[in-house]
Order: structure tokens, then sequence, then C-alpha cells
């Protein structure tokens, strides 16, 4: 991810009243905040993000509208000057503040009164600047200047005790500051985004907490492409995670995120060796041909370990993917498409949909747009797609029928059109081949399902195309659904089925929907981020939080079929079990 | 023994089987998780030439020994992960007879204390000192067995030895998403305390090389300032082959600050994000500012490029509002205060209803208003009999109620237990859901800030430049 400013990028804009606004800072044009007002973008780029902005607007002695930076001095203004008032120095004659907050009056009697908010007057006409006069000081003054007009002429100010004052001036400066808060696209912004100003069941309202924890509990990290010491004993160890994403591509897009695959390299840090000569990047030779490699020179080591593997040791798999990997028309080929897409075999994204097509919108914030894919992202090659009927039934889908391969010469007869589009057929045959014989394969490293389906039958299908020991997290923004799926791999249920395994044959059973064995370590949990407020005196939890779906998540472990029988051991009772008496130690 | 490469640590790149010196999990159940680095029984001897093993030692195996059987660690090594292991016959008896050794006794302190692996490795050898020889291959036990899974920062953050409180999994996966931590990144951790966030932490930062030679390798730079901790964890970093991405220096950071050398990386550590687990954590704060940018001024550990975010995790609010008011008075901004609440839920079958009379864990109250009515409306009936055949004999009083289709309370309880076995409780009864026993309802306070990267007025005008406004 940048440091700073993109062109062309997309970054989210915090504007005083708190809302998130996403703007596409394009190159010499406006950005306009609606009542906030309006800027050149070029006074964003290449800035840093996280600074905050106050927009002077264009008068006499501003020829242009221009941008200040607060500081974060000024930011704390309040809340430092708050905590400088140590209750020794504010206690005045008037007025006596002290550290918990609570405020006195000396009275004319002498008497002393808690200044509380007793004796409010609950009246608008306190406020003596009228509408039209706020309306017309909005287009001639800054923001600063109306909230400090605004609070001379309110006459019952000297009456709000301090918090009340500080309440006050916070509404007026979410209301007349035009002040914004520059932030980084990233995928916990863009999940606020949709959560608080967009549609929040498009991505069935996960919160951040809830996303954090199937990042967690889903073991996504980076993995390392094996090296080719290691390749003939275990080529698939390489980090590939099947999806069902029904959130809009929000959970593909933080699952890249959390393997590396999402943003673009920095690449024009200022650094002393910045303008690195092109020769310095290495584009490995495979089968003689050219190969532009993205993400790592590993990764198409591995390739070419998956090759010396099949010529030694016979394996399908391996054969398959290193005869599609081999150019079937290195002559023809035009040079652009070198880089194939989908076709990265660590560190990918499989994300099986129900529609003919993924739903994958929110990427596009991400630079990646599915139907007219960047080659140059990381996403290109890492993010696998197929649909439910190309991996269930392939045959039954057309595109992975092998079109006709046409010999050489004929070929060159051809026109350039008809070529280009027998290129494109076998391009797209090939891709859709390789992905949906890659997934039918298997031994993915874990599996993370947000979706509006069924999840027992979902994990039926799925769970046999996972790696024992791999991870399985299911999201729900209710809990009714993943108390079911829970229930199938009961204890009790287990054991029932331990003890009379129905035939294979006759799998899924109404008792057994899936067989509760392929899984253990089920859990069933929930978290929120509770917000405080902190300040001097004034520290509590916000009032008011988002409600709606709680959101929940099912994580699992798969595991192998036992081979024999298994019987459990020690039946112990409460107290027994609390003492874990367990232990380790040297024996026989 | 140290693994030679991260590449090969089993939390990163978790090779599809388990193998010698190198941590497995031992899943029994969902609270009974065992670590276990494997140690073939031939390779001990092989590769610890320190110890005095004689020839007959080699076949000595290494046993896991547990509530649900005993495990050699020859039955563990080499296989899938995920795999279903079957507890063995371990002949724990004579071993104990030997002249020289000693009955194993776990005193009390120990015995209320989760399973301990190697790490008391010392404790370990001088056991294996008494170990018995067993040359015989191993025989599968008529019960027990456990599943051999692969380690993940999750289950070792249940199965790891307390030595501190621990960040759970909840707080960490929360903060290291709060923090932007991803591939590539550096962390500082402050206060490492058990390593739980440490192990989260080097996960998630963990990349390998690319292409491009500037690329930025992701790091954790870990502090801990009470010696045999940091070094009880150097042993952990180091046996999960972690130890190219996790640097632990044992430090006093208040005092001392963060810088580090480090030959990888120029500056170090060029923090980009910093989580404090610290009791006092605005003492470390004035370590965490930007440098001068005058040359030969104080460097500083952050990385001058990127935003920086920090999160403190404190229990206490006065500590969470000290560091905030630190914060505030440093620059920082966006700064947020959370709690997180976290809860597990479980899921059971509530089963209610007459049938259940007798049984266990169950509720035998009527289900419904009909099974009370009928219940009521039988015992009434039976009542009845009883009072109005009161001189007649017993047997007559029997025939009555056999008549009726009573039974008595004996014979209709055995009649339940009897049903029970063929009933299929696991899917009878009202499936409902409700919070674990055991709730956790506070654990710390996480504060969160940013601390954008300098912007001088002549990164300014540079930009300016480079951007000019035109004539607009």
């Amino acid at each position: 991810m940048h440091s700073s400013i993109q062109p062309h990028s997309y970054v989210v804009l915090r504007l005083p009243s708190s809302t998130l606004k996403i703007v596409q800072v394009v190159p010499n044009t406006i950005v306009s905040i609606g009542k906030f007002g309006s800027f050149p973008a070029n006074l964003l780029l290449g800035r840093p993000y996280h600074l905050t902005f106050d927009i002077l607007e264009k008068n006499e002695s501003n020829p242009q509208t221009d941008l200040r930076i607060v500081s974060a001095a000024e930011l704390h203004a309040e809340a430092i000057l708050d905590e400088g008032d140590s209750p020794s120095e504010s206690r005045d004659e008037l007025s006596a503040d002290t550290a918990d907050g609570v405020e006195y009056d000396v009275q004319d009697d002498g008497s002393v009164t808690l200044r509380s908010n007793q004796n409010t007057i609950d009246d608008p006409n306190r406020q003596s600047l009228s509408l039209e006069d706020i309306e017309e000081l909005k287009k001639l003054s800054t923001g600063r200047d109306i909230i400090e007009l605004l609070m001379k002429s309110h006459s019952g100010l000297d009456e709000k005790t301090a918090f009340s004052l500080a309440k006050y001036a916070v509404r007026k400066r979410g209301k007349y500051l035009k002040r914004f808060t520059v932030l980084p696209l990233d995928v916990s912004l863009l999940l606020e985004w949709v959560l608080t100003e967009k549609e929040a069941p498009r991505i069935m309202e996960l919160r951040e907490e809830l996303l954090g924890l199937v990042l967690c509990w889903s073991n996504v990290h980076h993995m390392m492409p094996l090296s080719n010491a290691y390749c003939p004993d275990d080529v698939s160890a390489s980090g590939r995670w099947l999806v069902i994403d029904e959130t809009s591509g929000l959970i593909v897009a933080a699952l890249a995120e959390k393997i590396g695959v999402l943003y673009e390299e920095e690449e024009d840090e200022e650094d002393e060796e910045r303008e690195l000569p092109d020769s310095s990047r290495s584009y490995p030779q495979l089968n003689g041909m050219p190969v532009k490699v993205h993400q790592s020179d590993a990764i198409s080591t591995e390739e070419k370990c998956s090759d010396t593997q099949s010529n030694g040791v016979p394996s399908d798999s391996a054969a398959n993917r290193s005869s599609t990997l081999q150019p079937q028309m290195p002559v023809n080929r035009p040079p652009k498409h070198s880089v194939r897409a989908q076709s990265a075999t660590s560190n990918s994204i499989t994300l099986l949909h129900a529609a003919t097509q993924p739903n994958i919108s929110l990427l596009k914030y991400f630079g990646y747009d599915d139907s007219n894919a960047n080659e140059k992202h990381h996403l290109f090659m890492h993010l696998k797609t197929l649909s439910w009927l190309q991996l269930l039934s392939p045959e039954a889908d057309s595109t992975y029928q092998e079109p006709e391969v046409v010999p050489d010469n004929i070929l060159q007869t051809w026109r350039g059109g008809k070529k280009s589009s027998y290129f494109r057929k076998r391009r797209r045959w090939e891709r859709v081949k390789d992905v949906i014989d890659d997934t039918r394969r298997g031994d993915f490293d874990g599996l993370v399902i947000a979706s509006v389906m069924e999840p027992a039958e979902i994990l039926r299908h799925l769970l046999p195309l996972l790696k024992g020991g791999a991870p399985v997290v299911v999201f729900s923004p209710n809990v009714e659904p993943l108390v079911k799926l829970t229930d199938l791999f009961s204890k009790a249920r287990r054991t029932a089925f331990m003890t009379n395994p129905p035939d294979d044959s006759d799998m899924p059973t109404e008792d057994f929907p899936i067989d509760p064995t392929l899984m253990l370590n089920t859990m069933l949990q929930t978290s929120r981020a509770r917000s405080w407020q902190v300040l001097p005196g004034r520290t509590h939890p916000l009032m008011m939080a988002r409600g709606g779906a709680e959101g929940y998540i099912f994580t699992g472990t798969r595991v192998l079929k036992g081979e024999g029988a298994a019987r459990a051991r020690g039946r112990f009772s409460k107290k027994r079990k609390i003492e874990r008496g367990e232990e380790i130690e040297d024996d026989s | 023994m140290p693994l030679e490469s991260t590449a090969e640590s089993p939390f990163l790149t978790p090779f599809s089987n388990s193998s010698s010196e190198n941590l497995a999990i031992l899943y029994l159940s969902r609270d009974l998780q065992v670590p276990v680095q494997l140690k073939e029984a031939s390779q001990t001897l092989s590769r610890t030439e320190t110890n005095s093993a004689t020839n007959s030692d080699a076949d000595r195996d290494i046993v896991v020994n547990t509530r649900f059987g005993s495990f050699p660690h020859s039955t563990l090594v080499d296989l899938p992960w995920g795999s279903q292991v079957l507890a063995s016959k371990v002949d724990t008896g004579s071993w104990a007879k030997k002249p020289n050794g000693k009955k194993r006794k776990r005193d009390e302190s120990q015995k209320g204390e989760p399973s301990e692996h190697d790490r008391d490795s010392e404790e370990l050898s001088s056991r294996r000192e008494q170990g018995q020889r067993q040359a015989k291959p191993v025989i599968a036990a008529d019960s027990g067995f456990a599943h051999l899974v692969p380690p993940t920062p999750e289950i070792w953050t249940r199965a790891l030895k307390h030595r501190t409180q621990v960040v759970y999994t909840p707080d960490y996966s929360y903060i290291l998403q709060r923090l932007r931590v991803r591939p590539g990144t550096c962390l500082i951790e402050a206060g490492a305390g058990s390593g739980s966030f440490t192990h989260a932490a080097a996960r998630a930062v963990f990349n390998v090389a690319h292409v491009r030679k500037k690329k930025k390798y992701g790091k954790v730079y870990s502090f801990e300032f009470h010696e045999p901790r940091a070094g009880l964890l150097e042993q952990d970093i180091v046996g999960h082959g972690l130890q190219s991405i996790v640097q632990l220096t044992h430090r006093d950071v208040y005092k001392d600050g963060f810088c580090v050398d480090d030959a990888s990386i120029e500056g170090a550590p060029r923090a980009d994000a910093i989580f404090l687990d610290l009791p006092a954590p605005w003492l470390a704060l004035k370590h965490l500012i930007r440098g001068g940018t005058t040359e030969g001024s104080y460097s500083s550990p952050l990385n001058p490029r990127t935003t920086t975010r920090i999160c403190t995790f404190s229990p206490c609010i006065e500590q969470a509002q000290r560091t905030i008011t630190t914060l505030r008075s440093l620059g920082w901004v966006e700064i947020e205060m959370v709690e997180i609440m976290h809860k597990r839920l479980e899921v059971r079958r509530e089963r209610v209803g007459l049938q259940e009379e007798g049984l266990r864990g169950v509720n035998p109250s009527p289900a419904n208003v009909s099974e009370a009515f009928e219940r009521l409306k039988e015992i009434e009936g039976r009542q009845r009999a009883f009072h109005e055949n009161q001189p007649e004999e017993q047997k007559a009083k029997q025939a009555m109620a056999n008549s009726l289709g009573m039974i008595s309370k004996a014979e209709r309880l055995k009649n339940i237990r009897d049903a029970e076995a063929k009933r299929k409780l696991y899917k009878e009864g009202r499936l409902v859901h409700r919070t674990e026993p055991e709730l956790k309802t506070h654990t710390s306070y996480l504060v969160f800030a940013v601390l954008s990267r300098q912007w001088t007025a002549d990164d300014e005008k540079l930009c300016r430049e480079k951007w000019p406004l035109g004539d607009a």
C-alpha cells in the first residue's frame, strides 16, 4: 500500500460530521465534498495520509482555493486545555472546576452552588442570530468565525456547564467547519464506509471485530512458495484458500490483504535507488518463453518444479497442470498475454460463486475490475473464480469443453480477427480448465464462507477439498444457521456416527447430513467492540452504537477420516475435567 | 533443534505432514490441545551428541501421556496433518522399578498446571535417563485416540504455558486488523509476555522475497523486560522457526527505547505499527516520536515514510486515560478507546417432557399443556381408583391398575431408561444456544491512535511543484 496519495487512487475523506466519503483523486480536477466545499485534487496528490485540512475559500487575499494542514495540537486544543487545568489553578473566584468535573458557582449572596442544568431554559430564541443571518455568514466567513459568532450571540452560554459547552461546540463544529481528514482506503475503512454510509446488507453486516476473527481463525497469511528442495514431496503446501463470498468481494479483499496480493507495491519510494533499471528485474524463462512474473520468481520456481515432478513422479494432477502450463502455441501467442489470468499456484484465492459471474464489485476500490481485469494487478493471477456448476459438474459447463485445435499451417492462413478469436477461446478454455481441475484436486489450506446458502450443504461439498488440519470459518449475520450447523457436529451426533457409521453410499442421511467426524474443534462465537469517549472528567462508553445483525462465526478444523475403529477413552466426572491431569513424560 | 529458515516454521508453511523436530498439536478435546515438539527416538540420538546415550537408548521413544491415552512420538511423526492417532499400549510400570529410578511423582503444584511440553528440557532429559527401552513395535491400545493438527497462533494461544496475562484471539485479531498489520509490516511489540500476540503478529507480517529488490520484509521487534520470560520466549521463537521474523530484545523500553540493530534493515525497526502491553505505556511513548529533521538528532524507531499506528492494552481505565493524555500531547490523532466483548456460544439440545423422567441433564416436567393435562388426569384417575377400591385386596388393586394401563413408578422409570438407549437423542429436544459458562467480561482497554508522517513546508513545496494548481 502506498504511503502517499497516488493519482487516480480512491481515498476516504472523513468530514466534520464524521461521515465518510470515498473520492477518486483524479489529477487536475475538483474534489467536491458537498456543503463543506470543494478544492483542487492536485492539493491532495503526493501528500501523506491522516492529515487534516481546512478548506480556505477563494477570497481577496486568496486567489485560489487552498488547503491548510490542521496540526494535531489544534485538533486536540480543547482536550489538552482541559487536561492542563489542574484543580488548584482553575479555582478562581467565580467558578471553580475540579478534576472530577464538578463545577461550582459563587452566588451574589456568597453561597456556593453546584453548577448544573437545573435552570437551563429550553428556548430556541436564546440564539440571537437568525437562520438568515447564519446563511449569510456561511457565504462570507470561515467555519471558525461562524462558530465563534454563534457562541457569542448565544445568551445562555455562560449558564452552560463546561461539559455541555464542549458538546455544543462539537455540534457546531460538525456543522460549520470546512475541514476533512484524508484516510487511505483499505479493507477496514471500506467496511466501515459500507456499513455506515451504504447498504450494510451488501456486506452481510460484517463488522470489523468479526472480520478480524474470520481472518485469524482462517489462519490466512502469506505463504512461502516451496523451494525446489521440498517440491517433490510437498508440491501443494503453498497457500491456497477456498472462499465463498457474498459480501460483494469484501471477504476476498480482506483475504487478499492478509495474503499480500491486494495492493500494488510501492513503486516510487523516494529512495536513492528508486531509479532501478528494468534489467534488474528478473524475467524467468519458462519452457523457453519469457514469462513476466508479477508476484515473485519463487512462484515460477514452483511451476518449474511441478514440471520436474511430472517427469519424475507420476502424478495426475501435476501432469495436468504442467501440460497446461506449457504454452500450447508459443509461436503465435501474442506476448501481451504472457501473464495468464488466474494462474497463480501459490497464495491464491479460489472464489466459488452461485451466480454465473462472481459479485466482487467492491474490489474496484482496490483497482481490480473483474469484467475488465488489469493484468498488472496481483489479483489478476491470484484470484480464481468458478461457479458451483463448474465445480460439481464441469462437463455440464460449455467453457470446460476443449475448443478444436487448429494446426499451425492452417492458422497462418486465417485473418487476424478470426485468429485472435481462436486464441481467445483457447486461452479461456485453458484458464477455466486449469481453475476447475485445480479446485477439484482439493488440498486447500483453508475455507472461508460468508454466504446466505445453507452452510451444512456447502460444507458437505467443500470439506473433502480441504487438507487435513485446514481451518474452516463460516460467518453469518444471524446465529440460527450456525446453531444448526454446530449441532451437526455435536458430541452426541459424532458418537452416534462412530458407533454405527452409515454406509458411504448412503451419505448424506437424514440423521447425518454431513459426516461429523470430518471436523473437530467446532466453536461458535461473536464479538463486539464497545467504544468509549475519553476526555478529562468525561470518560464513558459511547451512548449509541450500530444495532442490526450481531454477526457470528463458526470455526472448525478439518480432520482426516480415521482408519479402523477408534473408541473414545475415559468418562470423567466434572471434577476431574477441571483438574486437567494430563502430562507429558518420558516413558517406555 | 533450531530450524534453518523461517520457511520451515510449522506456523507459516505447514507441510502436509508432521515431522520430527517440529511443533505439532495433539488435539484431544476442545479444552485440551497439547503442543508437542516432536522427536523421533533415533534422531534424538543422532542429533544430540551431548547425550551420553548408549546404543540401546536409540530405541527410546518419548511418550505423550494424556487422559485419553498414551502417544509415543514415533506414532506421531510423519503423519498427514489432521490424522487420527490411536493411543498406544505403553508399559508404564517397569521403568519405574529400575534401581535408580525414583517413582515419578507429580507434586500438587505441577498437577494443577496444564500440560507442559519440552520447554522444561532439563526435566525432560532427566526423565529420559530413567526411560525404559522399547524395542518392540508400538501396539495400539483398545481405546483412546487423538488428532494431530498443525499449530496455529490460535491453538498456541490456548495451549501455551501462561507466564503472564495472555492477549487472547478476540483481542489480538481486532488489534491486528485495526493496526493494519499485513505482509511486510514492521511491528514493535513491547511486553511480549507469553508470546501469544507475538505468534499472531509474526504470521500477519510474514512475506517472502519479491522480484523487486527494495522489497520490505515484515518483521516483529519484540521487547520483554523480564529476563527469564524473555529467555523462555526466545526458546519458543527458535523452536517454532520464527527467529528470522521475530527479533526479541530483553530491555526496559521505558528507559532505553525501541531502537535496535538489525543487519537486514537500515535504521531498524522502522516500525509501521506498535503494540504496547505495558503497565505504563505513557512512559514508553516518549521514545515513539518522529526523528528531527537535522542531522545527528534523535533517531526514531518509526518508519519515516508511513503513518504509524499504535495500540496500547491496559486493564485499568486510569492507565488508558493517562496514555491518551500523553498521546494527545505528543501529536497522535484519531485517538479511540474500545473494549472487546467476546462471547463463545454453546449449542445444545434442551430436552423437556415427561418421557425424560429420571434421566440426567434434562427437565422432566411436562413439555406442553396437553402433556400436563394427560398426566393430571391420569393421577386423578388413579387416586379415584385407589379411594374407591380401598377395602379390596392388594391383588384386586393391582389388577385394577393393570386394566387401566397403569404401571408402578419403578417400572415406568425402567421403561424410560430402556427407551433412551433406542432414542436418537442428538436430534431430539429444542436446539438452543447460550453463552458458555465461563464469560470474560473484561480483558483490557484498547487505545488506538495514529501518527501521520512528518510533512514539512519543503515537502509541501516539492509537492506543489509536482502537482501544480494551474489556473483554476
